[in-house]
């Protein structure tokens, strides 16, 4: 149905409704997810975070958490990548089970060289059964490096590379400076 | 140029007027309804008021949606002025933003709003009008200049269309808030016209209105009163800082800031031609922009080479009228270096069909069996 | 409401689907043309690389879409898989007016003499239902060049000692290069080799009321903002509309043929863009679905006249699915290479293209097109990390001075790499969906090897200080030069259909995509697959006009 185009009754009868009560209301009203997030938690969004500046670490140019790594996971993952929603829910929450469990932190607490070889040992795939708890853990890594990849290299409509940062440290100019032909008329 | 039907932008706000009614003898149970309704429009009418004179952190912003909107806003020029000054109220156009304001709170609580929220055309150039209410002088610049021109004059011209099939990527530069596809806009795409236009009060709007180089948002500061208190040291308040010009990305749906825009590097053969550091020209390059191997002269650049090589556009051209008219006296006095009259000679200043385009003349052009001493001071004799 | 009776029905309004509609409904013949897509504009997705059809990550550009279409793929060990169309494993062909003609690199090659004689010119290959064509290259020419001017191509064959003979120029002449192939041109002389321009179905100048190209970086893999590049969609497709004969039926899926209580095929079974299931009977039925999609919808289509399918009484529907064993190397330069003059591709070498010892058959080689940042980030040297520090630093330092040189092996065709239907699984209209099984020839890799090593020394020679080759693995091949499963042939008994595409054992269904191809010869299938259309719509045409009703 379109909404956009006419007012129906109901709609009108909606809109009074929401129009009068929304006078006391509005002032009070609070976001429905935390910053904005369709999806993730905080403490997802802060391990994501934590894992995105492994993977693209910031140095002159901004790192994955800073150029939307976790903005981009979470609105795909209200859109194309609802399927696999599963496996980030079981994936974040092995890696922070197994790092308590091997470090006693949740893995934003490690340091630097910590988490880069904790996530190493996801990579190669070595950590498994007592270690890992979840299953799998070279699937999911590969998961979320690709998705920290789209997410910074891709263009910014989808959440993450705000104003194409990631082009520009690259050379890459965007918006193109590219003319047309010219025509003699 | 030849000659067109002034701009004219369709004003949605209208004032509101308060109807009188006269009152006459009512039954009780009417009466109290009407008591209650005074009340109530008294209490809304307040809280109306309220709501237009407040900051938009206890108003507009309650809703999360538009936090970095309003945010940018408090960091513009323009945050001495109220939201409903540019934005309107719920009531200003009736209906329609009674209806656009209560569809917000429906998309709120269904959360079916789009991801992100932006004018769409209709209001783009409302906003032309709303820039106009101040920046007067700017806008009868541009409306006297090549960049006001319209969906007519691009669109239906009909040398262009039966040179070159319309495409795509014309909205780029020309009609970038358009909503719809080249399809959607003129029919039929081919080099075969008769064209026209799908709207047809589309004929007469702007193509490039003031928010394809600027944004009301941008950062940027107030224009500070000069300061007389001490005659000896008159302070203007003005700063330096970043130019507020922009360029509107229509496949991003979203401006760009010239600073951050890419800067041209153009070839002319091997060599590299010097472009002018000006970042403002960046926006000019984004649709006078030279063909994709970036050779001078191609597409449309007309970046100067030869003996203005170097220069900014807008070291001749005024930004908003495109006039270069007056420029020259800017650094040539009344003889140039060669102690001739620069705007007597053969250039396409005097003359548009002359051989020497006055983006591109170099010395030799003119001087073919080289080029003279320079004067080391006019005068003097050598 | 019933549909009025047609005289043909062509289903895909692809490369081949579009040539034939356009050959059909010029002759006179009433058409209905069905796609699956919608016509597809540059501003839905414009320069968006995630959704671009080289890296389909968060769907497909062009369709088909993730909700409605799924497949089955059969691993290695026997296990399946369920994948969607943004997969890389679906094999998918864009569903859109125009197909892959929309968004493709839109490389026009014509194969070579030898490519229609591969038993002939290297004998039977153990293990491979390698075969000739029953048409030769001369049979085809006449298409090929009808191609060529009709859709458009950019190119000068004289500077290509190795290409078959051809009777009439490109309408156009070729692209100028960009940095990287001037570069590579030199050092490809330098080792006596022969490249020249490809030859590309872009406009170079303007051509047919639409403009000449401006050479954007966002070519292959997306639409043309400006209609430079020429697919069915702005060609043919159009002037098939014009005539009046034929109507488009767009986000129309055909299910099944419907076949009488005699055993002919009467028509076409679809769901239309209301999902609600529609009979559309025609004189004579072309399937240009694709070489996945071609026979899904025969198999799809039984009875006890056709218990296996039509065109299935040997059980060669659907066999010897084939692609390119695409291989090539990278290159890393001290110096900036990237001029960011699209599509990228501009120069090729036909060299090795047949005739190398002990490879059968063989392929081009070309610079590849515009490798995006999110693609580029997946191509580093052999244990280059793929992530941290140094993967940025990579991203930063050789975006600009990368070069890869790269082509396709022609694949040996093998009789258990196939396209099934799924006993189990449908797809949103409850049709049973495509199952990809089998491998690769293990002939492939020897050509790869070899192609790759002569990519690698071309670059050596272009002054790259560091070089890596890749290689296609030796899983099921496919992906968007998909063919071989309808193959052409003389013999009813290990073939599909005759010469003419018609399928045996019926008089009035034809194939025209892909799937006719015998062997896929060492070049991009897009030009040969529109010559196919010319001459299996001429033929129909021909015939038609003769006063037969292939009944």
């Amino acid at each position: 149905m379109d909404t956009g185009s006419k007012l129906s009754r109901r709609d009108f009868i909606k809109l009074a409704t929401l129009g009068f009560g929304s006078l006391s209301l509005a002032a009070g009203c609070a976001p429905q997810h935390p910053a904005g997030r369709a999806v993730l938690s905080d403490d997802d969004a802060g391990l994501l975070g934590a894992i995105a500046d492994r993977i693209i670490p910031a140095d002159a140019w901004p790192g994955g958490r800073e150029n939307g790594v976790v903005s981009f996971i979470d609105r795909q993952l209200a859109g194309p990548y609802r399927r696999f929603r599963r496996e980030y829910r079981r994936g974040l929450d092995a890696m922070t089970g197994t790092c308590l469990e091997k470090y006693r932190k949740r893995f934003e607490a490690l340091s630097t060289e910590e988490q880069n070889s904790f996530l190493r040992e996801m990579e190669s795939g070595r950590l498994r059964d007592g270690d890992w708890k979840g299953g799998f853990s070279n699937r999911f890594f590969e998961m979320l490096r690709s998705h920290a990849m789209q997410a910074y290299y891709g263009s910014p409509r989808h959440g993450g590379n705000p104003n194409y940062a990631s082009y520009k440290m690259m050379g890459i100019d965007y918006p193109p400076i590219i003319g047309q032909n010219r025509y003699r008329f | 140029m030849a000659k067109r039907e002034p701009v004219q932008i369709d004003r949605k706000h209208t004032q509101i007027r308060e109807q009188v009614i006269p009152v006459k003898k009512v039954s009780p149970p009417l009466r109290i309804l009407a008591v209650a309704f005074t009340l109530a429009v008294v209490a809304c009418g307040g809280f109306y008021y309220y709501w237009g004179a407040a900051s938009p952190r206890s108003t507009c912003e309650s809703c999360h949606e538009i936090e970095s909107s309003s945010d940018m806003w408090a960091h513009s020029g323009h945050r001495d002025f109220a939201c409903k000054e540019c934005h309107g109220t719920a009531l200003s156009s009736g209906l329609h933003s009674l209806k656009e304001k209560g569809m917000m709170f429906v998309h709120h609580f269904t959360g079916t709003g789009p991801e992100r929220i932006g004018l769409d055309e209709e209001q783009v150039l409302e906003m032309t009008e709303n820039c106009r209410r101040c920046h007067g002088a700017e806008y009868a610049r541009w409306i006297s200049g090549g960049h006001s021109t319209t969906y007519a004059a691009i669109f239906l011209n009909e040398k262009h269309n039966t040179a070159e099939q319309l495409n795509a990527d014309c909205l780029r530069c020309h009609g970038m808030f358009f909503g719809g596809t080249i399809e959607d806009l003129v029919t039929p795409v081919s080099r075969k016209g008769p064209w026209k236009l799908a709207a047809v009060g589309q004929s007469n709007q702007p193509v490039i209105p003031c928010l394809t180089c600027h944004r009301a948002h941008q950062e940027g500061s107030p224009a500070v009163p000069a300061d007389y208190t001490d005659p000896g040291k008159i302070f203007y308040g003005r700063r330096g800082g970043p130019s507020t010009v922009l360029f509107y990305d229509r496949y991003e749906k979203t401006h760009v800031q010239a600073s951050a825009l890419p800067i041209l590097t153009l070839r002319e053969g091997e060599r590299d031609v010097d472009v002018s550091d000006d970042p403002r020209q960046r926006v000019c390059f984004q649709c006078h922009a030279p063909n994709a191997f970036h050779q001078a002269g191609t597409g449309d650049d007309r970046t100067p080479r030869g003996v203005h090589e170097g220069l900014s556009c807008l070291a001749c051209h005024d930004s908003h009228s495109n006039e270069s008219r007056r420029s020259c006296i800017n650094c040539h006095p009344a003889i140039s270096n060669c102690g001739l009259d620069v705007t007597k000679m053969n250039t396409t200043y005097v003359e548009s069909r002359s051989p020497n385009n006055i983006h591109f003349v170099r010395c030799l052009d003119c001087h073919t069996k080289g080029i003279p001493a320079k004067h080391e001071s006019r005068g003097q004799t050598e | 409401m019933r549909n009025n009776h047609v005289n043909a029905v062509v289903v895909g309004a692809g490369a081949g689907g579009g040539v034939v509609a356009k050959e059909l409904s010029t002759a006179g013949l009433s058409v209905v043309l069905f796609e699956r897509g919608d016509w597809v504009s540059f501003e839905d997705h414009d320069n968006d690389e995630l959704l671009s059809q080289r890296t389909t990550v968060l769907g497909n550009a062009f369709g088909p879409d993730d909700d409605r279409y799924r497949r089955v793929v059969v691993g290695g060990d026997g296990s399946t898989e369920i994948v969607y169309p943004s997969d890389g494993a679906y094999s998918n062909i864009a569903a859109c007016v125009g197909s892959g003609t929309v968004s493709y690199g839109a490389m026009a090659w014509r194969f070579m003499a030898e490519d229609f004689r591969m038993k002939s010119t290297y004998g039977t290959v153990e293990g491979s239902t390698l075969e000739d064509w029953p048409v030769s290259y001369d049979d085809l020419e006449h298409c090929y060049e009808k191609a060529e001017w009709e859709i458009g191509v950019a190119g000068d064959s004289s500077l290509n000692p190795f290409a078959a003979p051809r009777k009439k120029h490109y309408p156009m002449p070729p692209f100028s290069y960009n940095r990287e192939a001037t570069m590579l041109e030199s050092a490809m002389k330098r080792m006596g080799l022969h490249p020249f321009p490809i030859p590309m179905l872009r406009n170079s100048v303007p051509y047919s009321g639409r403009p000449a190209c401006v050479r954007r970086r966002t070519c292959c893999g997306f639409a043309c903002p400006i209609n430079a590049k020429c697919g069915t969609h702005n060609t043919v497709i159009p002037a098939a509309l014009s005539t009046g004969n034929c109507e488009l039926r767009t986000r129309c899926v055909v299910g099944s043929l419907i076949i009488d209580a005699s055993g002919r095929i009467t028509g076409v079974e679809y769901f239309d863009r209301e999902n609600t299931k529609q009979e559309q009977t025609a004189d004579v039925i072309v399937v240009a679905a694709s070489a996945t999609e071609t026979p899904r919808l025969l198999l799809n289509s039984t009875s006890k006249h056709f218990p296996s399918g039509v065109g299935n009484r040997y059980d060669w529907v659907g066999r010897n699915l084939q692609g390119h064993a695409y291989t090539g190397a990278f290159g890393l330069f001290e110096e900036d290479i990237f001029d960011d003059v699209g599509p990228g591709a501009t120069l090729a070498i036909s060299d090795f293209s047949h005739h190398n010892p002990g490879i059968v058959g063989g392929g081009i080689l070309a610079n590849e097109f515009t490798r995006l940042p999110y693609l580029f980030s997946n191509i580093r040297p052999p244990g280059s990390p793929l992530w941290g520090e140094e993967h940025k630093e990579f991203q930063r330092k050789y975006f600009r001075r990368n070069v890869q040189v790269v082509g396709p092996i022609q694949e040996m065709p093998f009789f258990d790499s196939r396209v099934q239907v799924d006993p189990a699984v449908r797809d949103s209209w409850g049709i049973p969906v495509v199952r990809l099984s089998g491998h690769r020839h293990p002939k492939d890799a020897e050509g790869t090897e070899f192609l790759s090593r002569k990519a690698e020394a071309i670059l050596k020679e272009a002054g790259a200080f560091q070089t890596w080759r890749h290689l296609p693995g030796s899983g099921l091949s496919g992906g968007q030069h998909q063919a071989g499963t309808c193959r052409m042939g003389e013999d009813p008994q290990t073939s599909v259909t005759d010469r003419f595409g018609r399928v045996h054992d019926t008089p009035n269904v034809f194939v025209s995509d892909a799937s006719l191809h015998v062997t896929n010869g060492g070049f991009n299938p897009a030009l040969t697959i529109m010559a196919l259309g010319y001459r299996v719509g001429e033929h129909i045409a021909g015939e038609w006009q003769k006063g037969n009703r292939f009944k």
